[in-house]
């Protein structure tokens, strides 16, 4: 057996030899995280191995030569001997920007779950719509109260609200524990396919709630007894995941989903720490890839009562979108990739403290930059880096084929041209301190540009609606909230024809989420609205790659 | 008055760098009037061309869309050129079975690796996106292929590479193959774990790593 000692948390574990880092360090109780799910392409589990330690390890040929020597891929390198590991230090869920914030509208209080007390029976009834759920001594018809949970695939928010009042008791939120053992939406499916995975996953979700859970009520002084329905807001693979089901099929071609939502499940088969009577509920899911946030966000903003062109759309991994015309709405969902979430870019990272979320070019050239909580630049979040590449094709430092412009042969301001540098014999941009835009970065940001972009220009086309005749876009997401309409025009994530008709609605899954659980006619509506929609699959529309090139371009 | 040969294949080359198809075909349509010879056309001007953007693109001067347009250009030159081509100096070419592996539909790098491998004078035979993972293997015997490239851009349609390699394996025929693996979610790790033979991390490159391992299979014989 090999000791293996962990810094600075001081945990020794014993493993046989040829476990990898990361498996000695699950064994130890270290959190490490491994977005790319183990595949050894995100770096970001990196931890360093003193001098004598690296004797005691093999690592696999590694392609990305960034890594100062010392530093090895925790899911790559096998251990073979003792070995002391110093794990750098984790993002702290507190120090994670969240979302609470959505756009939402006046709701007639009019909640599915009702209590009624009778004086003669001295005894209180629960109901949810018709059915009795419970029956409680005395009289408790004064609490009564639900949660919505919007279930993020980064991020959790959990809202405690009071189903007599209507009243938002507390909010609370979380990462996402998943993302412990696989960062993004593919990486969970696949982590999830095996039942093993599937459990892991339902349970870390699970548990994370019930403790968002108890923080509400405790922070409140409502006993989790008196809650007695939770609404799961969120995206169709995370709803699946939340419910214990295997969502393989979301990972295969044609993504078909498992669950449709639109229903009820009891709480306690969940193990939810909520009334043992109470229900989920979720609401109805439009596709494999668009999801109950999306129904959420389209009563939230009552997308289907507009009378005008709106097209609505969550910026994410995935770019999901809605397009509502004269009342009838259309759908499509597109694969953006983790490079808007700072995974694959070179010093990308989460809206945490040390982000670079803001960026801004003067006429003289002169640089704004605004770090999240004012701190030492670590990294680029993905508000920073749509403003930045933004302002970079806006002032000429990027071409219109997304190629940084040479230094030489420009007419670039001396600010600027000061700033674009060679790094590792290819051309960068020298952000602020060590943080540098990288070529390769730039490649990733147009990917997912044109990824959202090419969706946005088949939805309209397919409503035969022109850029200049959508009235309102409406830009959903806590992502999104923190971006600035002037930048995705820039960058082409949207056409210029939007300009001065963005806003930006939050986080409606929970707001949402918030009017499924206070008003039970509007649940079904949404469930018949959702048949009605009409799905485009671009996965099968011939000339979608010629579209997606396209727009690849600024 | 006739342009020198070297002028000709100069313009060709320039012309699928440039990205400018009209001067690829015009200069095309010159070099069959003045009498050169097809084969010396594409190899030592179109093909010097597109290996030029290849590297550019490898050194991500160029991107995507650059590396399409470029052989849009190289295409419409083909169109001219081969029918001129004289049948004895097709040389044996390689075949090579390419495809995004069952469950993807992403397409774009598998199409742009199908290009460069093209170009550089493999045989190509494009299963498309989709595939079945047994095609793969059905397609390389009925082709007696070389090189199987499996190509996907979704960590969930991974793994279907590593059930190509085993069916090749359970059949006895794995040795007969080259495996080669690319996309998204794909490194190098990945393709020692699965056990292929070559991975590739862009369109140029998968050339490169296919011409190497080839000339290991030339060698080996």
């Amino acid at each position: 057996m090999a000791l293996v000692r962990f810094c600075p948390d001081c945990a020794s574990v014993e493993v046989a030899p040829g476990s990898t880092i990361l498996e000695a360090a699950r064994k130890a109780g270290i959190t490490i995280e491994t977005p790319c799910n183990c595949v050894g392409i995100c770096s970001k589990c990196a931890v360093r191995l003193d001098v004598d330690s690296l004797k005691n390890v093999a690592s696999a040929p590694r392609e990305d030569t960034e890594l100062d020597s010392g530093w090895v891929l925790s899911c790559q390198t096998k251990i073979l001997g003792d070995i002391t590991v110093e794990v750098p230090g984790s993002e702290q869920p507190d120090t994670i920007r969240i979302l609470h914030h959505g756009l939402t509208h006046a709701v007639d209080v009019d909640p599915c779950i009702t209590k009624i007390y009778s004086q003669k029976e001295a005894n209180t009834s629960v109901f949810a719509f018709d059915r009795l759920l419970a029956r409680e001594a005395g009289d408790t018809s004064g609490t009564n109260f639900g949660i919505v949970v919007d279930i993020g695939t980064t991020t959790l928010v959990a809202s405690l609200i009071n189903l007599s009042s209507g009243q938002e008791e507390a909010v609370a939120s979380a990462l996402n524990p998943q993302s412990l053992h696989a960062q993004d939406v593919l990486s969970r499916i696949r982590f999830a396919s095996e039942e093993a995975g599937l459990e892991v996953m339902h349970k870390a979700v699970i548990n994370e709630i019930n403790r968002l859970t108890e923080v509400l009520a405790k922070g409140s002084g409502v006993v989790a007894d008196s809650i007695y329905e939770m609404i799961f807001s969120g995206n169709t693979c995370m709803l699946h995941l939340a419910t214990g089901v295997a969502p393989s099929s979301l990972g295969r071609f044609p993504y078909t989903s498992i669950i449709t939502g639109g229903a009820h499940e009891s709480a306690s088969g969940q193990d939810l720490n909520i009334s043992k009577s109470g229900l989920i509920y979720v609401p109805p899911i439009i596709s494999g890839f668009v999801g109950a946030d999306i129904t959420s966000g389209i009563l939230a903003t009552r997308l289907h009562r507009s009378t005008d062109t709106t097209l609505f759309v969550d910026v994410g991994t995935n770019g999901e979108m809605v397009l509502a015309r004269n009342g009838r709405l259309s759908a499509a969902s597109t694969a953006a990739g983790p490079a808007f979430e700072g995974m694959n870019i070179s010093c990308g990272m989460r809206a945490a403290r040390g982000a670079i979320e803001a960026f801004d070019i003067d006429e003289s050239g002169e640089i704004a930059v605004k770090i999240i909580d004012d701190a030492e630049v670590v990294g680029i979040c993905g508000s920073g880096l749509i403003d930045l590449v933004g302002e970079l094709v806006d002032h000429g430092v990027v071409a219109g084929n997304g190629r940084f412009v040479d230094p030489k042969n420009s007419k670039l301001p001396a600010v600027l041209k000061d700033r674009l540098v060679e790094h590792m014999g290819k051309p960068a941009f020298r952000v602020a301190g060590s943080v540098l835009l990288t070529q390769k970065d730039i490649r990733q940001v147009q990917l997912a540009k044109a990824a959202i972009r090419s969706g946005i220009e088949f939805l309209l086309q397919n409503g035969g609606v022109g850029p200049g005749e959508v009235d309102r876009v409406l830009i959903a997401g806590s992502f999104g909230y923190h971006l600035r309409e002037k930048s995705l025009i820039n960058l082409g994530l949207l056409p210029k024809e939007f300009t001065g008709k963005v806003d930006f609605v939050g986080n409606t899954s929970k707001s949402g989420g918030q009017v499924f659980l206070l008003n039970k006619e509007s649940r079904k509506k949404m469930c018949d609205l959702v048949k009605s929609i009409q799905l485009i699959e671009l996965a099968g529309i011939p000339d979608f790659d010629k579209v997606f090139v396209h727009c690849l371009g600024f | 008055m006739a342009r020198e040969r070297e002028d000709i294949l100069k313009d060709l080359a320039e012309s699928v760098v440039n990205m400018n198809m009209a001067l690829a075909v015009s200069t095309a349509h010159e070099a069959i009037e003045s009498g050169l010879d097809a084969y010396d056309a594409i190899t030592n001007g179109l093909v010097v061309g597109m290996n030029k953007s290849g590297v550019l693109y490898d050194e991500e001067e160029y991107f995507v869309p650059e590396l399409l347009i470029c052989s849009d250009a190289l295409y419409a030159a083909l169109e001219i050129l081969n029918p001129h081509l004289k049948r004895e100096e097709g040389q044996e070419k390689i075949a090579c079975v390419i495809g995004v592996v069952e469950g993807d539909t992403h397409d774009i790098g598998k199409n742009l690796v199908k290009i460069m491998l093209d170009v550089a004078g493999f045989e190509i035979h494009d299963l498309g996106r989709n595939v079945p993972l047994a095609d793969f293997v059905e397609k390389a015997k009925e082709v007696k292929a070389e090189i199987i490239c499996l190509s996907t851009l979704m960590t969930t349609t991974m793994d279907g590479m590593a059930t190509v390699i085993e069916l090749l394996k359970e059949e006895g025929i794995r040795d007969r193959f080259k495996v080669l693996v690319g996309g998204g979610p794909i490194s190098q790790a990945f393709a020692d774990r699965i056990g292929a033979d070559g991975y590739a991390d862009n369109a140029a490159n998968a050339v490169k790593v296919a011409q190497g391992l080839c000339a290991r299979f030339v060698a080996a014989a």
